[in-house]
């Protein structure tokens, strides 16, 4: 008993070393072969690219999938993947694409404009494709030769290229599940783990060079770090807080923690046309009575705060608009003349996670300062999604936004056009409806400048700064932390996590090098 | 002399001191415990309550138990959510106790096929687990209006609990039903209602004392486990120790200092239900 005290006793006093176990054996260029595992909370739905439209299927579909042009490695640029080139005509309406050289399926079969053609048709096919409004504008997809696909829109639109960066795009073969990406499935244990290998017939498969990919599913975040530690795992991403601040502590641990800004926005919807948001005042109010740079010390400093939808990179985000600044007094008086001198008492549905409880017990402390008092009520994701998504959901929620490509039109045509209202399934949140926003955001999506774009979108941005419909909270950032060995990986601003040209720094035996 | 003999005995037993000691010490925390700290439980402080990263502060002059996630005081939440803890597994034995013992009186008594239905449904409640039993009561109240207040927990705490009251008090009842004094009751013309309310009644005081107090002690245990789940209200120290439970390496002290109340209290219990057990066994002197 005794010496177990004293055990105990000289654990708390010595210094604390906990570094990583291992190291980058040294390679000079990338080094060929291994498997890289990583886990996730949840898990696979589908890996149906026509279907897929979740984060966790994303992972795989992304690695399984490849399309006519994809982003440059760690950043957002397009760049020609299957397709060699594409050319636009002036007026904006016709694309075409030439596919590159000798392109393969994974068994071997060639892939034609024809595998192109067959995707689309699914996904017009398909009763259950969340894809089909992405093709809505094209009038019309043809192949004038094998080698070369021609798109006709109704209607020009300067995002249309990221559209077909999305996997939903990636060639198909009808009567066979053979896929186009840089890896192929090997094993899917549904709710326990994927397992892909590498695909030796991919195009660029010389700068490919894990031998597998590993993801093991519905592991909870905290085991996912503590078998990150072990060295079960080679990476570990979106950590709890508390295991972010642990590793800020470990300075060995610093080089490998990796974060990295991504593509979105957080905060509150307000339901516009439910009372007491459907005053202006009401809205602006609540964005001066929440101060913003709580939530971001709550997210462990992983996250700027917020003036709108847009996050910063992103063309048309407008960087001299700052955030509402933390002003309880201005909160009040917009209250008081709005008719609610006395605040009001309002329901707020989150997720029933740590982190948005963390936030949300913030935000009521913050709002109960300006007189408005938050009842908390905690969703499953299932029941939160869908109240969030129905009409008759609780007016004031937390919501967020995750672009599907780098581009503005994907951030407010989806969370601020009239079109993506609908009463049971709107991804316009706050029910925000104004004409003259919805006139600007079609003539930006048209628009082939890229600086006149950018100033319709600027003005946009204007437009929600002052009508409020969200309370504008936060862009979080992805925290990504990896095993020394793992060199040249960064997590991607668009997939998170893309393990394409990721490659193991291990010994000539493949064995990992102690430190 | 016999009470004064059980006493003595209860005095001179160590256990029940140091219980004691410990359970005055939480009841005096729960009744007083607004007066003696400054904090207050549900005060959010993001900007002070932690440190710039973002983490808990430690324990230090200012907040004794230091700061939980959200920069509140963790002494006060420990001290806040005593009464409630407290309050609730009493409310939950109590009313275990009052419903077991009317059940194990009455099949104790009564014998035959009420015993038998009796005790079937004992075993019933008993071959459930409790856990599920509580957590499906609780959720089933939760939606309730009786949501917000702990009623839920009671309730769920409370119907498991009382079976094992119900078989302890048959076994007695049943023996005292079989004495000279019950015969000779019964002999004289006592009504069965008087029988129990007279003879059987006060010779069970020992034994609702001896099987309280590990009730109340177990209650709180699971009363704790409820708590963990999100079930009852806030804060408890179960809730606490929940929410602090990714921070254990970070900070230690939001799951310990939570988690050492509940050990204190349910120790507390076993050493005084202990000490009472012995007093109160007529073939032994422990003390």
């Amino acid at each position: 008993m005794r010496s177990a005290v004293l055990a105990i006793a000289l654990a708390a006093c010595s210094p604390p070393d906990h570094g990583p176990r291992w190291r980058a054996a040294g390679n000079a260029s990338p080094r060929d072969g291994g498997t890289l595992r990583f886990a996730t909370s949840d898990q696979v739905v589908t890996l149906d690219p026509a279907i897929e439209y979740d984060q966790i299927s994303g992972y795989i579909v992304h690695a399984l999938h490849d399309t006519l042009v994809g982003y440059e490695p760690g950043g957002t640029a397009l760049v020609p993947h299957l397709a060699a080139s594409w050319r636009v005509s002036p007026d904006g309406l016709d694309y075409t694409f030439a596919l590159r050289d000798g392109i393969v399926f994974a068994d071997g079969s060639p892939i034609t404009a024809e595998s192109f053609l067959a995707a689309f048709a699914r996904v017009r096919a398909a009763a259950d494709s969340p894809f089909q409004p992405f093709l809505a504008n094209v009038a019309s997809v043809s192949a004038p030769d094998p080698h070369a696909l021609a798109f006709h829109l109704a209607k020009a639109d300067a995002s249309f290229v990221y559209v077909l960066a999305m996997p939903f795009a990636a060639p198909h073969r009808d009567g066979s599940d053979t896929t186009s990406g840089p890896f192929v499935l090997e094993r899917w244990d549904p709710g326990v783990r994927v397992v892909l290998r590498k695909n030796t017939r991919y195009w660029d498969a010389a700068h490919v060079h894990l031998d597998a990919i590993e993801m093991a599913e519905n592991v909870p975040r905290d085991v996912q770090f503590l078998m990150f530690e072990r060295g079960d795992l080679d990476t570990v991403e979106g950590l709890a807080l508390a295991d972010y601040l642990w590793i800020q502590d470990q300075p060995a641990w610093q080089p490998f923690v990796h974060v990295r800004a991504t593509l979105n926005s957080y905060g509150s919807r307000m339901n516009v046309r439910q009372k007491p948001f459907d005053d202006r005042r009401v809205r602006q109010a609540l964005n001066y009575a929440l101060d913003k740079q709580h939530s971001v010390k709550l997210l462990g400093g992983a996250a700027i705060a917020s003036h709108g939808i847009l996050p910063p990179g992103v063309l048309g985000r407008d960087d001299t608009l700052a955030p509402y600044p933390h002003d309880p007094a201005k909160a009040r008086e917009l209250l008081a003349a709005a008719g609610y001198p006395g605040g009001f008492d309002i329901e707020y549905m989150i997720i029933d996670d740590d982190e948005a409880e963390r936030l949300a017990g913030s935000l009521q402390h913050d709002l109960g300062e300006a007189g408005v008092r938050v009842h908390i009520t905690e969703l499953s994701i299932a029941m939160y999604a869908a109240a969030l998504a129905s009409k008759d959901g609780p007016a004031f929620a937390k919501a967020g936004w995750i672009a599907d490509y780098p581009d503005p039109a994907s951030f407010f045509d989806g969370c601020f056009h009239t079109r993506a209202i609908s009463d049971e399934g709107t991804t316009n949140f706050a029910f925000y409806s104004n004409p003259e926003l919805d006139a600007l955001l079609d003539s930006a999506r048209a628009e082939p400048d890229p600086a006149r774009r950018a100033a319709l979108y600027r003005r946009a941005e204007h437009i929600v700064y002052d009508d409020a419909p969200w309370l504008w909270d936060y862009h979080q950032e992805t925290v990504e932390v990896t095993q020394p060995y793992v060199r040249d990986y960064e997590p991607h601003p668009v997939w998170l996590r893309d393990y394409t040209h990721a490659w193991l720094d291990l010994d000539g035996d493949g064995e990992r090098v102690t430190r | 002399m016999l009470a004064r003999r059980i006493a003595r005995r209860l005095l001179a037993h160590r256990g029940a001191a140091v219980g004691a000691i410990l359970a005055v010490a939480l009841v005096a925390i729960a009744a007083v415990g607004p007066a003696i700290t400054s904090h207050d439980p549900e005060a959010v402080d993001v900007d002070h309550g932690l440190s710039t990263r973002g983490a808990p502060r430690s324990p230090s002059a200012g907040e004794a138990l230091g700061t939980d996630q959200l920069g509140r005081d963790v002494w006060a939440r420990v001290v806040a959510a005593a009464p409630a803890t407290l309050g609730i597994a009493l409310a939950a034995t109590a009313l275990a106790l009052a419903f077991g013992f009317a059940v194990g009186l009455a099949a104790g008594l009564a014998g035959r096929w009420v015993d038998g239905a009796l005790m079937r449904l004992v075993e019933l409640v008993l071959a459930f687990p409790y856990l599920l039993l509580a957590i499906l009561l609780a959720a089933l109240l939760h939606g309730t209006s009786l949501a917000s207040s702990g009623l839920p927990v009671v309730l769920a705490l409370a119907a498991v609990g009382w079976p094992l009251v119900a078989r302890v008090t048959r076994g007695k009842a049943m023996a005292i039903a079989r004495c000279d004094y019950v015969h000779a009751a019964r002999a004289l013309g006592a009504t069965p209602l008087r029988v129990s309310l007279r003879h059987v009644l006060p010779n069970l005081t020992g034994v609702a004392i001896a099987i309280g107090v590990p009730v109340l002690a177990d209650t709180l245990l699971a009363e704790s486990t409820l708590n963990w789940l999100g079930l009852g209200p806030t804060p408890s120290w179960g809730r606490m120790m929940y929410e602090g439970r990714e921070y254990y390496r970070v900070a230690p002290w939001l799951m310990l200092a939570p988690g050492l109340a509940i050990v204190g209290a349910v120790v507390a219990l076993h050493l005084i239900g202990d000490a009472v057990r012995d007093s109160l066994d007529p073939k032994g002197d422990h003390a």
